[in-house]
């Protein structure tokens, strides 16, 4: 990546946009912003952003949509900005394939955190793996065709599911996964409202997994919302 | 269910009682008609006789039905035929046409008595039948009341929490700016290496300083709401000019208006006014910020002032979108904003839903009327307010 990325702010409030523009270019990004979805959609497809952080609450069109947009076209990490009561929706749109969210009012540290990861995410997403069969994320070392996994060396054995689940943990390390998005993965359908399926085979992985499951390092609880895992 | 057996036993115990009374009234008033006719025997005829008897037992059915009726009856047989079918005091009967009498009297007291305790049996029927419809009809009342009593607090919750999320967010945007400013100037101050240029850093710091003094406003907004709805809006009235009023509202409010062209009418000779000028003045600054935020730039934005029925009548007039006929009164209500609660479609941005709430508030407590009207033209929107002169305490502050 030679080219500085492009990060597109969409948020109607004109404040906010002059921050992030001018904090998001100091540390490098190349921005744009937006005042609403309309706009913001209009700018995405001409100018190809690496990055959307979006509001949800906007005239025109709603973060909502516009992540529902976006993602219809293209897997660019999205981030949403989501102010206190706005939960409701800032799970749907982590539904409709956000990455990750930010409450308002945040400090920009926090928010360059996330998005330097959604950015790392997205760059290892994009380059293919020629034919590996193994998955190798920090701690963790996963050979899908003989499922023997190792954490930090030690060997772990896994069921069928907690399996699954964690491979589907360690392909979407750092993102938010919503209850909804796991459920469906790795039950399918039918089951996105087994809340208790989840709590049972996370409890169970952590257990396994983590060196100290009370307070776990890998499997992070976001809560209301559902995990986000850490390698 | 136990109260309708209650209801029925009581009626029932109130019946015996008055059938007792029925009896006694039977044997009592044959025997009166009995002693009353007795004199005159040699005078009257035994069909006279037998309509008197047959006058107790009607009034007998009539008041306490069949049973005393017929009791009623037989006394009055054996009364008419022992006193007044000669041979007299005997119940043997000389002439046979008389017992044609007797039979008659007997047979026609016994169905005018039974006729009319049916007819009352009915009319009591009818009456209970209505005095229990008449109480159904009262506890459905009774539970629609309480219905919609509970539906309209949970309303007026529902309202409470909504308002709370608007004034909550109102105060958390600037914030969210303010945060994201300083924590940016932090970030630099930590990390030199990501210095920001002199101009990126002013920005910060004018956001951070534009966005404080919006949370003031927007707190003062509320503190003034509050005591407006507390009616503790406090007035502070002097004699003062229109002209003066306007065109300080007028410079408070230039940065706003710079690109619309702003004319002013104030007719000539208005009486000084005894408001509070700050007050008023705040009122047409409203006025004129909204027309300026809600109509487009380079439009006209007229501010009129009239003597109107010995009031003051002011008018600011935009020509935007205009507020549609079913807001108008809603507009005043406070956090309604019509580009995001009316379906007003805007790329504006909207204000805090204050502004007009607290220049009702202002003219109500001065006695005067706001309200919006259609623009001249059809176009847009004119807010008009009158104004009381407030002299009427003038004797007490002539001006000086």
């Amino acid at each position: 990546m030679n080219e500085r990325p492009r990060i597109l702010v969409v948020d109607d409030e004109p404040q906010l946009t002059r921050v992030l523009r001018t904090g998001l270019k100091s540390r490098g990004y190349d921005v744009r912003a937006a005042a609403d979805g309309l706009s913001g959609f209009e700018t995405f497809t001409d100018w190809h952003p690496d990055l959307v952080i979006t509001d949800l609450a906007m005239p025109e069109m709603d973060g909502l949509e516009l992540c529902r947009r976006v993602r219809a076209v293209s897997p660019v990490p999205i981030i949403v900005l989501s102010a206190k009561g706005e939960e409701k929706t800032k799970v749907e749109a982590l539904d409709l394939g956000a990455d990750d969210y930010i409450t308002k009012p945040f400090g920009i540290d926090e928010l360059l955190a996330r998005v330097r990861a959604s950015l790392r995410r997205a760059a290892t997403a994009m380059t293919p793996e020629p034919e590996s069969t193994v998955l190798a994320a920090g701690d963790f070392h996963i050979d899908l065709e003989t499922r023997h996994v190792t954490v930090a060396g030690r060997e772990v054995h896994l069921t069928p599911k907690e399996f699954d689940l964690l491979v589907y943990f360690v392909k979407h390390s750092g993102k938010v996964l919503t209850h909804r998005t796991l459920l469906a993965a790795i039950w399918g359908g039918n089951y996105v409202e087994q809340n208790e399926y989840l709590r049972v085979f996370v409890g169970n992985l952590r257990k396994k997994l983590e060196p100290d499951p009370s307070s776990p390092r890998y499997i992070l609880t976001e809560p209301w919302i559902g995990y986000r895992f850490n390698s | 269910m136990s109260a309708l057996l209650r209801y029925n036993r009581a009626v029932a115990d109130r019946s015996w009682s008055d059938k007792r009374l029925g009896y006694l009234v039977s044997f009592l008033c044959t025997a009166a008609v009995t002693a009353l006719l007795i004199p005159f025997r040699e005078q009257i005829n035994s069909t006279t006789t037998a309509l008197a008897y047959l006058l107790v037992v009607l009034f007998i059915a009539l008041f306490w039905g069949s049973g005393p009726a017929l009791v009623a009856s037989v006394a009055g047989v054996l009364c008419f035929n022992f006193f007044f079918l000669p041979p007299f005091y005997t119940l043997s009967i000389a002439h046979s046409e008389n017992w044609i009498a007797l039979v008659a009297f007997f047979t026609t007291a016994l169905a005018v008595g039974q006729l009319s305790a049916r007819e009352k049996r009915r009319a009591e029927e009818a009456e209970r039948g209505e005095r229990e419809i008449e109480r159904l009809y009262q506890e459905l009342q009774t539970a629609f009341q309480r219905a919609s009593q509970a539906e309209a607090l949970k309303q007026s919750e529902r309202l409470k929490s909504a308002l709370l999320d608007a004034v909550t967010h109102d105060l958390r945007t600037p914030l969210a700016s303010i945060k994201a400013s300083i924590t940016t100037l932090i970030d630099e101050a930590r990390a030199p290496e990501f210095a920001l240029d002199k101009e990126s850093r002013f920005e910060m710091l004018q956001v951070i300083d534009e966005e404080s003094d919006r949370l003031n406003r927007f707190i003062s907004g509320l503190i003034d709401l509050a005591r407006i709805d507390a009616g503790e809006l406090q007035l502070r009235r002097q004699w003062g000019t229109i002209d003066e009023i306007i065109s300080t509202a007028l410079a408070r409010a230039q940065p706003l208006t710079q690109n619309h062209d702003v004319e002013v009418k104030i007719e000539e000779e208005l009486p000084a006014v005894r408001v509070d000028e700050r007050a008023v003045s705040e009122v047409v600054y409203t006025l004129v910020d909204n027309a300026a935020k809600y109509s487009p730039p380079g439009k006209k934005i007229s501010i009129r002032a009239s003597l109107f029925e010995g009031m003051i009548r002011m008018a600011v007039e935009d020509h935007g979108e205009g507020v549609p006929v079913g807001l108008r009164e809603r507009v005043f209500d406070k956090f309604f904003r019509a580009t995001r609660d009316g379906d007003v479609r805007t790329r504006r941005p909207s204000g805090t839903g204050m502004g007009l709430a607290i220049a009702k508030g202002i003219v109500e407590a001065h006695n005067g009327r706001i309200w919006i009207e259609s623009a001249t033209d059809g176009q847009g929107t004119r807010v008009v307010f009158l104004l009381p002169i407030g002299d009427e305490e003038k004797s007490v502050s002539s001006v000086a």
